[in-house]
């Protein structure tokens, strides 16, 4: 038998209901799709951002506002901890590298970070994709996303924190917190990470000191970039950024620091935190989707057998002509599962597509870049509404079933 | 006409049907049962044609349907030659009814959104997942030989005689061999009460199948055989008048 054009039949008379059924279902797919994608995405992203952060050290505080403010540069004033720290962490056995965090100027809008040539590599890790990494105080490298072009001279202004200046302009702001005097050549640019940092203009430690009249941390005005910082006085700063030689380090560190006068922490600890929370939202959201996907499949339930009681005598009609019951089971089933189907199809594309348009205005909001990627529990999600939306289907298929000729034809 | 396109008979030769000790009961509104049918004994022989005539509510629709199958009677069989249909188990009846009954409603009931081929070899798709190009020969001869020229008009557009000519050609799709009519001109305008009821006459005449017509239209009724009466007595088969 074949039942497809009768089912097409139907559908072509139910034309816009099973428009409207269809976008019903793949709305209420599309919010769940697109909860469980983003809060995925927003994890990983996160996560990678931190990838280079082992052991953060800071005054002690917020671990979560030194999380935010290190590895994702949210403007906030910080408390800054002994710069002579720096010297005794670069000796220190059980650190592989360590590098200081400076932040606090801006220059059209981007976060300029004062650390060392290591960091700025990410550990060696990251060359440049263009020009070199700085290599004397006054140059400055740049992220992928820095509206700056090689060679250009850059003026950090001294930012506000809380305040979120637009990125690549000048605002009235920065223009009247200008360090005068003080310039930065770009000399090279960053592969993208992904990460904020992308958006940020990496400089010498030494450069942000002396720009803020501090000195440059060593005794020689020419000395080497980077540790050992020699100078009478060093200049505090805002965070240290500590790779240990192992585990064990790690965690002897994490112990040492946590005590005279600093904090230190792995910034996996609070997004592990910062997860579970996300993590009860998500669950939360995803809970009401489903919520929301078994209501609208309850209303095109009913929509659909109210459907098919009008159309008992046409189905009564097809027994009269000779159908077997099994063919108007399947005319009705398969009308009806075609439209579940259908709606959960358009509702991976329209998830998929809802994911990447929040992506992209979260990424211009924080510079995190969320990839989107459909994981088994999205799938496994929508197959189960597929699934329960074709189980529902086959009660009009009984009814009209079990309903005798006479009967249905007797409309 | 190619009437020989219309009377292939690959479903078997028209048999007699025999109602034997028909009881259909059927309740009211107040839950009282009453008698719809009360058949003692009645043939219709192979290939006759034979209107059926009877005030509404007599149970001229349920004996086409009691015919067809649609139902089981409370007592007694219907049997089609020496096949007991009343006694078939339900899958077994819907066989039987595909290869041998064609009904023709009087609202025609078509399905809109197909076009006139569509219709016609609608019957088709029930049992194959392909029309073959037999099928589609044999659905145009039968809408050539109801008038019908354009096989592409969706049903939703035809006139009403038009759609009850499509209605009869997809009765006749199969070649049935028992041809059950249910007031087939009785929502048509004369001129074509008169077109439709001719032709549906001639072709079940030509096909060899047996006609069981119900009406109220006393030209249809001129043009059959006999003619019963339902609704005084005994079913009993008269020359029509």
């Amino acid at each position: 038998m074949n039942p497809l054009p009768m089912v097409i039949a139907d559908l072509r008379a139910l034309r816009w209901t099973a428009a409207a059924i269809v976008t019903l279902v793949a709305l209420a797919v599309a919010i769940g799709v697109a909860i469980g994608a983003q809060e995925r995405a927003l994890r990983q992203a996160s996560t990678k951002a931190a990838d280079d952060f082992d052991l953060l050290i800071g005054a002690p505080g917020s671990q979560t506002q030194l999380v935010m403010s290190a590895i994702y540069l949210q403007p906030e004033a910080l408390p800054l901890i002994d710069g002579r720290l720096i010297n005794e962490l670069a000796r220190d056995p059980r650190v592989a590298a360590v590098a200081p965090l400076a932040f606090g100027d801006i220059a059209r809008g981007h976060p300029v970070i004062g650390t060392t040539l290591a960091f700025a590599s990410r550990w060696g890790r990251l060359p440049p994709s263009e020009g070199r990494l700085f290599a004397r105080e006054g140059e400055a490298v740049l992220g992928a996303d820095v509206t700056y072009k090689l060679g250009d001279k850059i003026e950090p202004s001294h930012a506000i924190a809380g305040h979120w200046p637009k990125r690549g302009v000048v605002d009235e702001d920065e223009a009247s917190r200008r360090h005068e005097g003080h310039a930065y050549v770009a000399v090279g640019r960053l592969p993208r990470l992904g990460s904020p940092f992308d958006r940020a203009i990496l400089v010498p430690v030494e450069s942000v000191w002396e720009v803020h009249g501090l000195g440059n941390g060593h005794a020689a005005e020419d000395a080497a970039l980077g540790p050992p910082f020699d100078g009478q006085r060093l200049p505090g700063v805002p965070a240290l950024v500590v790779k240990p030689r192992a585990v064990a380090d790690a965690y002897a560190l994490r112990a040492r620091y946590r005590q005279g006068g600093t904090m230190a922490f792995f910034p996996a600890e609070v997004l592990v935190g910062l997860y579970r929370t996300l993590g009860d939202v998500g669950q939360v959201l995803s809970v009401a989707s489903v919520l929301n996907a078994v209501l609208i499949l309850a209303a095109i339930f009913l929509l659909l057998v109210a459907v098919t009681g009008l159309r008992r005598r046409r189905y009564a009609v097809l027994r009269a002509l000779g159908a077997p019951p099994a063919y108007v089971l399947l005319v009705v089933w398969l009308g009806m599962a075609g439209l579940v189907a259908a709606g959960c199809l358009a509702g991976l594309g329209l998830g998929a597509a809802a994911t990447l348009a929040v992506s992209g205005l979260f990424e211009v909001q924080t510079g995190l870049r969320l990839s989107f990627a459909l994981g088994l529990a999205e799938l496994a999600q929508v197959g189960l509404i597929l699934l329960l939306g074709s189980l529902a289907a086959l009660i009009p298929a009984a009814l009209s079933y079990r309903r005798s000729i006479t009967a249905g034809l007797r409309g | 006409m190619p009437a020989s396109t219309v009377s292939e008979r690959p479903a078997g030769a028209a048999r007699p049907l025999h109602f034997s000790g028909i009881q259909v009961d059927h309740r009211d509104g107040d839950g009282r049962p009453f008698r719809v049918l009360d058949i003692p004994d009645f043939v219709v022989s192979a290939g006759a044609l034979i209107g059926l005539r009877g005030p509404s509510g007599s149970g001229k629709t349920s004996l086409l349907h009691l015919a067809a199958g649609f139902f089981l009677p409370d007592a007694g069989s219907i049997s089609w030659g020496d096949v007991v249909v009343s006694a078939l188990p339900g899958a077994a009846r819907d066989r039987w009814r595909r290869e041998t009954v064609g009904f023709v409603f009087q609202d025609f009931h078509l399905v809109p959104e197909l076009d006139v081929l569509a219709n016609i070899t609608l019957p088709a798709s029930f049992s194959g997942w392909r029309q073959t190009s037999d099928q589609v020969a044999r659905a145009t001869a039968l809408a050539g030989r109801m008038g019908l020229t354009d096989l592409r008009r969706r049903a939703a557009v035809l006139s009403r005689g038009e759609q009850q000519r499509v209605a009869i050609a997809r009765a006749l799709f199969n070649a049935p061999a028992l041809l059950l009519a249910d007031e087939p001109t009785a929502s048509l305008d004369p001129a074509h009460a008169a077109e439709v009821g001719s032709l549906l006459v001639e072709v079940a005449h030509e096909s060899g199948a047996t006609l069981l017509c119900a009406s109220h239209d006393p030209a249809l009724l001129a043009r059959m055989q006999q003619v019963a009466s339902i609704g005084d007595g005994p079913l009993q088969l008269k020359v029509a008048a």
